[in-house]
Parts: C-alpha cells; structure tokens; sequence
C-alpha cells in the first residue's frame, strides 16, 4: 500500500521530483493561490496529474484491501479530503474562465512559445466552446433582431477584465528584497520595502503578480 | 474562503493521540503514520485523531499550549500590546474548537480554557478592526500583519479587500479623460 515515493510518475518534462508529500502540498499551495488570485494564473498540468494518478493508484489499492478494515477507512478519509482540494481548485478555475473568457482566449493566441500557457488543453477547448456558445446565444436572442450596423459585438471590450489592482493577502516564502509599493493618494510617493521570509502583508496584487507566478509569495 | 476551509487547512496540524488499538505503519499519499500500539502516545493530524476519537479508537492529549496559566499568560501579554502577538499556534482557534467539542473529557478545566482563548480572540478582532480601519482612512497601500493567523484575516479579508477595490474605482473614476474604460472591472 505504499505510496511511490521519489515521485517518479512525474511527466517526462519534469526534471524536479517531487514525493507525494511534496505533490500534495504544492496542489494546495496552488488552490490557495488560485482562490485569492483576481486573474486566472498558469495552469499546472504536472501537478493534477501527479495527484490524479496517486488517487487512482490508492483507490486501487484500496479495492484489493478488506472491506471495514481500519486502514482502509483512513485512507479513505485522506483520499476525500485530496480530492476536495483538487475539485475546489478545478473549480475555481472554471469559474475564472467563464468570468474572464474572452480576454483569457486573447492572451492564448497572444503568447509566445515557449510561455507557459495558462490554460490546460481541455480548459482550452471549454473556453473556445464557451466563447462560441457566448457568441451563438448573443446572436439568436437579440443581435440579428438589431438594425444591420448594429449587429456586431465585441465580447473583449464588453466583458470585464480581471482587476489586477485589487488588494490581496500573502505570506512570504522566500524572502524579497525592493518590492515597489505604488502610492494610493497623490500626496505619497512610492516606496520599497523588504519582504522577509515568514511575514504576511495586505498588498495590491500588481505589484506581486510575477512572485505568485514564481512561488515566493503564498496568497491567503 | 469559508471558515470551514480555514478548519479544513487547520485539520493538517499534528497533535498526540493515545491510542487503544494496534496498527502497523499507513503511508499515506501525504507521509506515513504510527505504527500504532495501546497505550503509545502517537502523532497524527487532527483529522484523524477527531475521527478516532469519535470511534473511541483512542485519548487525546492536549497540545502543551491548550493550559490554563499559558493561556491566561498569553491574554494578558494581547492585552498590553498594541500591536499582534505570537500566537502559539497559527490555528490555534481551529484547534481548540475542535478539540474542546470532540475531546473535552480529555482536556482539563475545558470550560476556562474556552473562555480564555475567545478573550484572546475578542481582543485581536478588536485590534484588527482598529488597524483594518485606519488602514482605509489613511489610505495606506500596504500593511504588514505578521502573528495574525489565517482565520482572524478570514473574518475580514474579502470583505475589506472588496471595499478596498470599490475605493480604488471610485477614485480613478474621479480623474475625467482617462482613457480608460468605465466597464474596465
């Protein structure tokens, strides 16, 4: 019933080999960081499929064990409690694309290779269908009942971009020196500050965005 | 987040259990536990040990800081400070509503114990209602709050971080001839 440690169900991209431990822990780190994000941030393909691929693995497992035997039932429990996490964070990304769709589809066709994309393939797939289910909707209920040079919408100047200014909670991993602080008033002026390993601060999210993509700072 | 995600995070912390069964090492997905043997004190994360103990599977011990001098040293030390201190443990709430409600028969003078961390927690919510309010009046752009724990930042977290941002559209809309959109956010 062992779990495989050293993590070597890694995709064959991944040189970083992670134990399951390790796995788990990153996936709430990005559910926590995706909750709290007002954007959509980059999808972690590695990751689910990490932890997928433990779930099944344990459930298997599982199967073949006694039925009421203690070790199952707390298995059991740990599996739940993963796959909560999992969902929650599948979700909330769900939630961002529908939100965000048509400016999430235009920084896709806008990124250069070699980005990581923020999508993942299926996410990618929901946001198009979605996009052109949008579209479809928009067009039969009201757009072609409109005068001919009225019948164009365009969804990326109608829908609402995230706001990357609204303020957040972080915890600091690794610690960051000279972060910019933009001034709220016109009568203050920018200054920089240290964030120190362990701290917490109330912050706008602009200004942390690139720590959060990179893992040094935690939203909570 | 819902204050039960925040128990949900809490339920991780490890805390000692006696147990009254045996059972060799489980490997968890998230690390191994045990072996369990009667009578051994063993640490597990909460989840489990509320889950054993609601099977009566096993005791729990209170963790060192869930005692009654500690505790009435740390109120009084939140009393005389302006500022946050330390709390002995990040979710030290989570921890003892949980086990005050599952284990109180394992936990001496339960009731003062209860009483005593709500004191705490009433003067921090407190403090932090003064700090969250002088934090928008001066209309500071950012706030360090170390020794605050997840849950007291929960309580009013998307609350202030949403007024927050109402403020910060009212104000940029009062510059006129910004090109920006007003259906930006």
């Amino acid at each position: 019933m062992a779990a495989a440690a050293g993590g070597d169900s890694d995709g064959d991209s991944e040189e970083l080999v992670l134990t399951p431990a390790q796995l788990i822990h990153s996936l709430e780190q990005a559910w926590l960081n995706e909750k709290f994000a007002p954007e959509l941030l980059e999808s972690k393909p590695e990751v689910i499929e990490c932890v997928v691929e433990q779930l099944d693995h344990m459930e298997a497992n599982l199967k073949r064990g006694k039925r009421g035997d203690l070790k199952v039932s707390v298995h059991h429990m740990e599996i739940e409690r993963i796959r909560y996490v999992l969902s929650s964070y599948l979700r909330c990304r769900l939630v961002k694309i529908e939100k965000f769709f048509p400016h999430i589809l235009e920084k896709e066709k806008s990124r250069a290779e070699g980005e990581p994309s923020i999508l993942s393939p299926e996410e990618f797939a929901f946001a198009k269908e979605y996009m052109a289910n949008t579209e479809a909707y928009l067009k039969n209920v009201a757009l072609k009942h409109m005068p001919p040079n009225l019948q164009k919408v365009s969804l990326l100047k109608s829908v609402p971009k995230p706001n990357l200014d609204s303020f957040v909670f972080l915890r600091v991993l690794e610690r960051q020196e000279n972060i910019l602080v933009e001034p709220e008033t016109d009568e203050q002026r920018e200054y920089a500050i240290n964030l120190e390993e362990g701290s917490q601060h109330l912050i706008r999210y602009r200004t942390v965005a690139p720590l959060v993509a990179s893992g040094a700072v935690q939203l909570i | 987040m819902e204050p039960a995600e925040v128990e949900f995070l809490a339920e991780k912390e490890l805390v000692t259990i006696v147990p009254n069964f045996s059972l060799d090492r489980i490997h968890l997905i998230g690390g191994d536990l045990g072996p369990f043997n009667p009578g051994l004190p063993v640490e597990v994360p909460v989840w489990l040990a509320i889950n054993l103990k609601q099977r009566q599977k096993c005791r729990l011990i209170p963790p060192e800081w869930m005692d009654v001098g500690k505790l009435e040293e740390i109120r009084d030390q939140e009393r005389k400070e302006d500022t946050f201190t330390p709390m002995p443990s990040p979710y030290y709430m989570e921890l003892t509503k949980l086990l005050l409600n599952y284990a109180s028969d394992n936990i001496p003078r339960a009731d003062e114990i209860r009483t005593l961390v709500k004191d705490t927690w009433d003067t921090r919510m407190a403090k932090l209602r003064l700090s969250a309010d002088s934090f928008v009046r001066q209309q500071e752009a950012h706030a360090k709050l170390d020794n605050l724990t997840l849950l007291e930042i929960n309580t009013t977290g998307t609350f202030l971080t949403q007024a927050l941002d109402h403020m910060y559209k009212l104000r940029n809309n009062l510059q006129p001839g910004e090109s920006s959109h007003s259906q930006d956010f």
